[in-house]
Order: C-alpha cells, then structure tokens, then sequence
C-alpha cells in the first residue's frame, strides 16, 4: 500500500510529468512517422532501425564537424536513407512491406555496431561535449507557471519541435488537400489514381517523411538525452512507437496518448530509489496497463484500407 | 584522438606498474620463447564498444600482444546461447588460454573446463561453476574476483567527506547510486559506497536505484533526475554504457557524479572521480602467467591492496584534507584494519 | 527457396565488407567453417561446428512455426518471444517441482507444460483480437515485455531464484532433462572431441516433428482449411461457414503452443535452468526472419532455420579467424530478407532477353495486406 501510496504522490509532482513528456517524445516523433507512412498504405515496422542509424550518425557527425544542427540534420537524412531503402523495396519492387520492415531492424542493429568496430576499433566512439549537445530551453515567462510552466516549458529544444509536429500532422492529415490526398492514397489507391493523384510519389514521401522523423528521435536520444552512441541504444523504442500508433488507431493525438502511457510508466519506475516495490513489477505496469486498456476502453483498430498492399499503375 | 590516446597510455601505465608491483619480471618480454601462445577471448552480449568491462579486457589483450608476441583473438557474443560455443570454440582449437569475460559465463566455462582439462581457462567477475552456481574448482581455471566494494569505498570516501564539509553543490546529505541490474558485481560497489560515505558522515542519506539496463543512457539518466529531484548531490553510475546518463544529468543539473570501472573523466566534465576496476590488469596478469609457465587454478582477488581496484581523482581539485583522509583510509583497507562489506549494508 | 536471391545478398555483403577495408573471403569462408564445418583453415573441428549450428536452428524451427500459422489466418505475431519465455517459465517451475518422477512421465510433463504456457500466453492476444478488435500486433509486444519483467522478477528476488545474489533457477530434475543425442561424456574421445561438446539433443527431432505436424494441420485438416480460408478472405470465409473468431483464438492458441514447446525444449535440452541469458534472447524475434524467409512453408522454413543456425554459428568463427565483427551477420541476414522479399534477381532477370522470367512471389505467402488490414477487425459474427 505505501508503495501505491508513493506512486499516486508521485503523480502530483511536476518533475513526474516533465520526465514523462519527454520519454513520450522519443516515442512519439517515430510513432508519428509510422502514422503517415500508414496512412499512404504502407505498412512501417522499420521505426526501429530508421531511429537507431540516425542515433549513431548524430554522434559520428557531431564529433566530427561540432555543429549540432549539422548533426540533427545528417541523423534526419541516415533515417530519411533507410526509409528510402523501404520504400524502394516496397514500392518498386512491390516487396512484402513486412518482410523489408524487419529486415530495415535487423540491418541497423547489425550495420551500425559493424561500423563502430570499423572506424573506432574497440577505442570509446567519444563523447559529444554538454555545449554541443541539443539544448534544454526554458520558455521565458511562461516557465514561471505553477506545474505546468515546468512540465511544458522546461523542456529540450526537441520537445517543443515534437509537440508543433504533432499538430502540424494531426492538420496535415486531415485539414489539408495534401493529407487527403494521403489518406485517399492509402485507402483506395485506384480512386486516387484515377483522379489524378500521383500514387507512388505520395507513398514515397509519406515513408521518406517517416524517416526523417524516426532519425530526428534518433538524434534527440543520442545527442540530446545522452550525449554518446551506445550499441542497440533504441532499446526497442521504436516497437513501442508501433504499439502507440496502431493503439491510437493511426491518428497522430491518439498515438500521442499512448506514448504517454509509456512515457508515465518509465517515468515512475525512474523513481525506484524511493518507491519500494520489486522494480520489475514496476516495470511490467505500463505493458499491462496498455493491454487492460486495450480490452476494455479502445479497442478495435482498424488501418487504412490499402495498408500493405503494394500498388500497381492501371490493375483492377 | 588526443585524449583517448592519453586515457589508453593511463592504462597501459597502471598496468605496467601493476605488473612490476606484483614482481613477476622472471622472463618478461626479453627472451621470449619459441612458442607462440595462442589467447583467445569471449566477451559477453555487452560486446567490445560496451565502454565497460568487456572493453578493458581487450585493452589488456592487446597489450600483452604487443608485449609477449602472442597470438590474440577475440570472439563477442551475441547471445548468452553463444557462451558455451564460443568456448569451445577456442579450447578446441588448442588455445594455450580462453578467457570468458563477465559473471554470466560462468555456467559455461565450468562446463567447457570440464570438457577441456589441457586448456587453460579465466573468467573475470566468477568462477567456473555447475548449475547450481557453485565453484567447481577445476585446476585448469583461474577465476578472477575483484574487490569491487574497495573502488565503492574510496569513492565513497570522496562522496560523504565533500557532502559533510560542504563543498560538494547542494549540502543537504543526500547522495545516490545508479545499478545496472541488481547483481552481484553491481552491488559490491554500491555497497562499498553506501558504507564510506556513512563513516565519513554518519547522518548521510544513499538513494539506491536501478535503471535495469546497461546500454541505454537515456534509462539512466531518468533514474538519476529522480535521484536530483530528492536531493542528490553526488551521483555513482555502475550501469556501464546506460550509466553514462547518470554523469550527464548530474552534469546538466551542474552536480557531481563519479564514474566506473574505467576513468570516465571524459564522459563529462560531471565526474568528479571514477572507482576503478582494472579488468585490463586482471587479463594481462592471467596471460602473463601462462606465458610465463606459472599458471594456477583457483581463485585470485584483485582489490586495492594489490593494486587491482582502486579510483582516481578526475575532475576536481582534492582538497588536501581529504587527500589525507583518502590515503588514510586507502591504507587501512590496504593493511585490513577497515573491511568494506560486499552487501549492501541497510 | 530463391537461391539467386540468397547468393545476391551474399554478393552485396561482400561488397561493404570490402568497403570497409575488409578481406570478404576471409569473412565467407569463415562463416562457411562456422556453419558447416566447410574450408576450415585454423584447425576448426568440422564436426563441432555443425553440431553448434543444429543447435541453434533447433529453436527457429518451432518459433517460426509460431509465426508461420498466424501469418496463415492473417495474424502477425510479433510474440513468439513472450510466448518462448512463458514456456521455459513453465517448463522450469515443473521441472524442478516434480523433479522426483521417472523420466518418460516428466519430460513429456515439462513440454506439455511449455507449451500450454506459450498457448496462454498467446491465447490472450487470440482472445482480445477475436472479442473486442484489439490489433494482436500490440497485444503481443506488450505481452513480450511482460514476459520479459517476469522474467527478471522471478529469477531476481522472486520464487525460482537460486540464491540471494544469483540471476539464474535451480537446475531442473535430471529426469526433465532432454538427453544429447551423443552420451555427454568428457572422457569419451568422438571426432577427435570429448563427446560432450556435441550438444545436439532430441529436442532437434521434436522440432522437426513439430514443423511435420505444422504442415499437416495446414494442408490436411479441416482446421487448416479454415485458417487458410479466414487469411484469404474472412468475409468469403464467413459464407464458407466458418467461424473468423473462433478460428483466430485456436490459431494463436496453437502457434503459441509452438514457441512454448521451443522455450520448454531449450531448457530442458541445452540450458537446464532459467538463466539471465533469457533477459537478452532474441530467438522471437529471430523466427519472424526465418518465417518470412520459409515463405510460411514447412520445407522452406526448416531451410532458413538452417541458414540462420548456420550463420549464428559462421559469425563467431569468422570474428576469430579474421577479425571481422559478427554483427556482419546480421547484416546479411538483413539483405537476405531484402533479395527474397523484392526478387530483385528476378526483376534483373526479366530486363535480360533470353531468360525465362522466374515467377514472382511464390503464391503460398500470404502478402502483407491482410495481415494489417482485413483481418485487423474482424465484423460481428452473424447469428
């Protein structure tokens, strides 16, 4: 019971939700790039890979050239890289978007480790200096807010980029010609097709949009939360950005609200040195707390319509 | 470049002087014998760029090839279904040595040692043990402990004598450490943290987390911004990779933090000392002796009394008061006046 | 299997190995001697590195299994892990329980045991698919961490733990035990190795047995025909008579089983006790490569569980013969997947005049679409 007790006196402090903001964010900016490839009809379990490959060149960049922003920018484009990879394969060749999805995974983990081995040796890859590292900044006047002013505006650079991208997608997608475009293309492809709307160059921005995402939250844990490149850093981040997206039913607020689930449980298991309760239980909660919610409030997700179908010029 | 060439001349030094401390210049490097051995190490899933332990070891590995012209090579493992074949790997192969590296391959190089009786085995951090975890004593395998609550000692030693004098950042008793995983190796440090900085200030308070995790900063370091938001004042990373998170949030909350196993002065300019553990030492020295024909089963403890474990001042001007506190208390571990426990004490 | 495709990955491996300042014959012929005792230039014993690669293969046979079936119904089970460390859970908690009954009773016991744990485990994603909709996709990614958290919780402090301070279970009865296939004897000289070393169990015909029975039940039973009718379509499905929910939950209830009997199999034949090693496995995740790689067949898997095994095994002797990191293995696996899934050698073929085209995909996989869209949201059965 104390430990509940804990817990539920955690849930009122600010540090808690400031925390959790930002765990969410290093879900969310993958979640949102899935939301968008998904939405143009193809299916996207490469947030994974795409974020670790922009993890590890956001450090080999910023050590080399010292610029954060150059930085920010070569992780966005390795993403970028990789998601093109996808969706050539995908596209193009009308490969099975699943199959390169995962392969995309298995590719990062194994290429980035193998590049490390290859131009560090087994020497430290270096640590990026705090001057150069993507800055926290506190909003001037309203940081001084009582709760809110700490959770929302003490924040990293990157969170504030993260929250503006949520709702210029959630605009995006349903408040634009393009974003219905989007969705037209990811629901019935020969409608679009017929109605003038170019199939393969939407879907093909829409995957190299997620990319570019899915590094940007690369960059932001690795020269942002950590300022070095670790092997396997992502840690699976970019699975639970699938969760979140598909657990928001493919809509950029929904996902937002998963991975603040994911973002709360981390940040209260954070707390372990002061809540006593095996801390693998602890950790177990926010998996858990996403299946009872599944069963009993959200529900049935259903995706576009042409997820995952490869689409053909002039079939059917 | 610079740097990490200056860092890895530190170690080749330390190592060097550990090896004339210890006395073992029968032969050396001079008049090398005919043979050339055959060292084959077997890393953990932390693999060599872990910035850990699995890290030093390959440093000593490539020292003692540069130093006995040996032939050294180095498998990492990718799962924990590796550990036994990559083992065997080497024994079969006749290597004079197999050294596995790491407490989780201690099941399978009691197993392999089994299988292998003329090869030569060490395995840092454990011994070769059957599947009830005890110590199978086969005379062909030289288990390499370390003190690990001696290096947590001394810097605890810094921790608690800063907070009670006042000069660390915010002097309100409190300090705290960061686990990887709750094990053994993990915990001896902690341990010997928690119990200096007690006897240096009586009314200390040590916050104790674990990020569960060893190769993701950003864990780390919400356990260690959970830690600041208590009060902590001095932070102890022993979560290798994922604990570089820890020095860096103290850093961004401009706090003290101390580093492991290696000097990590460079990770940030956070890290006020680092409790070292010399994996690279413990490697040479067990080569050294095969090279030397002067192998022995059975277990040797690398603490601060024989210059295995230790710490080393790194960002910070130590004051002279504490220097003579730090020596004193580095002299009775070393002469078994203090014992450091290797639980964490309550 | 595409051939072409498989030697074309090699091909493209070759070159970034060479990119990167490497001798690609030296990785290849290393990863030949690791995998199949093949050009073994170092004094590598043949016959001990196809025993290390059988071993591996062992558990990718039922895993991919696991997700082969489910891909079937049009299901995608990322929880082939979670379902694996259920069974060894239970296999474990048995096997040391009831460590005093003969072997022909207690083997059959901690297997079963496995694979009814890997059945719960998965049935809970069958079950929230088929009542309330919800996308198995996330249900068995969470449930692959709380497997995970269970894991540590119980070998950390928890009831099967050894001892205050280890990571690991007590060993399981010796009568839980699988035995190898050769007597585990140190003293006993075979190829030139004690005996022991070869670690291949019965586990492997097990394994095999299971990919049998998996064939079977797709092609030669009623159930199969269901699951394939339901991956198809399930409205036409539904006017076929059957039932889309039912046949969802007895889907994943079986495919879980499947990894269950591979967690349950890797203990009580290679590991003997749940050990720490569990918290970094990777065989789950592992199956869905070698499941798409099969093509969802039972030969085709059995095949890629070879070249998987084999390149588990090839990448460690490679690092020590030549230096070059193991994670190059996992970037050919990685190229593999990407030659097969976009036929890239088929699509070159067809530009040269002269050649026959190959077909296309092979029209036993099921593509991609169903598996995120139809099947996401099964309509209300009718009455």
């Amino acid at each position: 019971m104390t430990a509940l007790g804990d817990i539920l006196h955690l849930l009122f402090t600010a540090n808690l939700w400031q925390a959790a903001l930002a765990a969410a964010v290093l879900l969310l900016l993958p979640a949102l790039g899935g939301v968008i490839s998904e939405r143009s009809g193809v299916v996207n379990i490469a947030m994974e890979g795409m974020m670790l490959t922009g993890a590890f060149f956001a450090v080999v960049a910023n050590l080399a050239w010292h610029n954060v922003w150059l930085a920010t920018g070569v992780a966005m484009l390795s993403g970028a890289l990789m998601a093109s990879i996808h969706a050539i394969v995908s596209i193009r060749f009308r490969a099975d978007q699943i199959v390169s999805g995962i392969a995309i995974n298995i590719f990062a983990a194994g290429l980035t480790v193998f590049l490390v081995n290859r131009i560090y040796g087994v020497q430290d890859i270096g640590h990026v200096g705090q001057s150069e590292l993507l800055p926290n900044i506190n909003v001037p006047g309203l940081d001084q807010i009582p709760f809110f002013g700490k959770v929302l505006f003490q924040q990293n650079v990157i969170v504030y980029v993260a929250l503006i991208l949520l709702v210029l997608m959630h605009l995006l997608l349903f408040r634009t010609r393009l974003g219905l475009r989007i969705r037209s293309v990811g629901e019935h492809p020969q409608a679009a097709d017929t109605a003038g709307i170019n199939v393969y160059a939407i879907r093909y921005g829409a995957v190299i949009t997620s990319g570019l995402l899915s590094g940007l939250a690369g960059a932001f844990l690795a020269i942002g939360v950590s300022n070095t490149f670790v092997p396997n850093m992502t840690d699976g981040r970019g699975y639970i950005a699938l969760a979140a997206m598909i657990f928001g039913k493919w809509t950029p607020f929904g996902a937002f609200v998963a991975c603040l689930i994911f973002g709360l449980g981390q940040a209260i298991y954070d707390n372990n040195s002061i809540i006593h309760v095996s801390p693998y239980l602890l950790s177990m909660l926010p998996y858990l707390l996403t299946l009872v919610v599944l069963a009993g409030l959200v529900g049935r997700s259903t995706p576009p319509a042409a997820d995952g179908l490869p689409y053909v010029a002039g079939s059917e | 470049m610079g740097h990490k060439h200056l860092k890895f001349l530190g170690v080749v030094a330390a190592a060097m002087v550990f090896s004339l401390a210890c006395g073992g210049s029968s032969g050396g490097g001079g008049g090398t014998p005919a043979k050339t051995y055959k060292i084959g190490l077997v890393t953990d899933i932390g693999g060599l760029n872990d910035k850990s332990f699995n890290h030093l070891a390959y440093v000593g590995l490539q020292k003692a090839i540069t130093d006995f012209k040996i032939k050294g090579d180095v498998v990492e493992s990718k799962s924990g279904d590796d550990y036994v074949p990559n083992l065997t790997n080497f024994a079969s192969k006749g290597y004079d040595l197999v050294i596995g590296v790491g407490f989780l391959m201690q099941t399978a190089v009691g197993t392999v040692s089994g299988q292998f009786p003329n090869v030569h085995f060490a395995i840092i951090d454990g011994a070769g043990t059957d599947a009830n975890g005890n110590d199978l004593k086969h005379a062909n395998v030289e288990s390499l402990f370390f003190k690990e609550q001696d290096a947590g000692a001394m810097v605890g030693v810094i921790a608690g004598w800063l907070e009670k004098n006042g000069q660390a950042k915010k002097n309100k008793g409190v300090i705290s450490a960061v686990g990887g995983v709750s094990i053994p190796p993990v915990n001896h440090y902690i341990a010997g943290y928690k119990w200096a900085a007690a006897m240096e200030d009586p009314g200390i308070k040590v916050l104790v987390g674990y990020s569960n995790d060893f190769t993701d900063p950003a864990k780390c370091k919400g356990v260690a911004q959970s830690q600041i938001s208590q009060n902590s004042d001095i932070l102890f990373q022993v979560a290798g990779g994922c604990g570089l998170g820890v020095l860096q949030a103290a850093g961004q909350a401009s706090l003290y933090s101390i580093g492991v196993d290696a000097d990590q002065k460079d990770a940030d300019p956070s890290v006020i000392a680092s409790a070292l553990k010399k994996v690279d030492v413990a490697t040479y020295t067990a080569i050294k002796l095969v090279v030397n024909g002067q192998f022995t089963g059975g277990a040797q403890t690398f603490s601060i009394a024989n210059g295995g474990a230790g710490y080393s001042p790194d960002n910070l001007n130590v004051p002279s008061a504490l220097q003579t506190e730090l020596d004193k208390v580095e002299g009775e571990i070393k002469n078994g006046t203090l014992t450091p426990p290797a639980d964490i004490p309550a | 299997m595409p051939i072409g495709s498989v030697i074309l990955a090699f091909i493209i491996g070759a070159l970034i190995v060479a990119v990167t300042g490497a001798n690609p014959f030296d990785a290849y012929s290393g990863l030949l001697c690791g995998g199949f005792g093949i050009a073994c230039s170092q004094g590598e014993n043949p016959a001990l590195q196809l025993s290390n690669t059988v071993v591996f293969m062992i558990p990718l046979l039922t895993t991919g299994v696991a997700v082969a079936l489910p891909f079937r119904a049009g299901l995608f089970n990322i929880g082939a892990e979670g379902q694996l460390l259920a069974g060894s859970v239970a296999c474990t908690a048995i096997g040391i329980k009831f460590a005093g009954l003969p072997a022909p009773v207690l083997i059959p016991m901690v297997l079963i045991g496995g694979m009814l744990a890997g059945a719960l485990w998965a049935g809970v994603a069958g079950v929230l698919k088929a009542t309330v909709g919800a996308h198995e996709v996330v249900t068995t990614i969470m449930l692959n961490y709380v497997a995970q958290w269970l894991v540590r919780y119980l070998i950390i402090g928890g009831p099967l733990q050894l001892a205050p301070g280890t990571s690991r279970s007590s060993p399981i009865g010796v009568n839980a035990q699988l035995p190898t296939l050769l007597p585990a004897d140190n003293s006993l000289i075979i190829f030139g190795l004690p005996a022991s070393v070869f670690r291949v169990h019965w586990g492997l015909a097990i394994a095999l047995a299971a990919v049998g029975a998996f064939a079977f039940l797709l092609w030669r039973t009623s159930l199969g025909y269901e699951i394939r009718a339901v991956g198809q379509s399930q409205k036409a499905a539904r006017y076929a008579g059957v039932s889309v929910r039912r046949t969802i939950i007895v889907t994943m209830l079986i495919a879980g089983a499947f990894s269950g009997l591979a967690g349950a199999i890797q203990i009580s034949g290679v590991d003997h006790s749940l050990t720490d090693k569990y918290f970094s496995d990777t065989t789950g995740f592992d199956a869905i490569a070698v499941a798409l790689l099969g093509l969802g067949s039972a030969v085709g898997i059995i095949l890629a569980a070879v070249l998987f095994g084999a390149l588990h095994s090839g990448g460690a002797i490679m690092q020590s013969d030549s230096g070059i990191s193991s994670n190059l293995v996992l970037v050919l696996q990685a190229l593999i997947l990407f030659s097969i899934a976009a036929n890239f050698v088929g699509q070159i073929a067809r530009l040269i005049p002269g050649i026959r085209r190959p077909q296309a995909l092979p029209p036993e996989l099921p593509p991609a679409a169903p598996l995120m869209t139809e099947a996401a949201a099964p309509p209300p059965e009718p009455a």
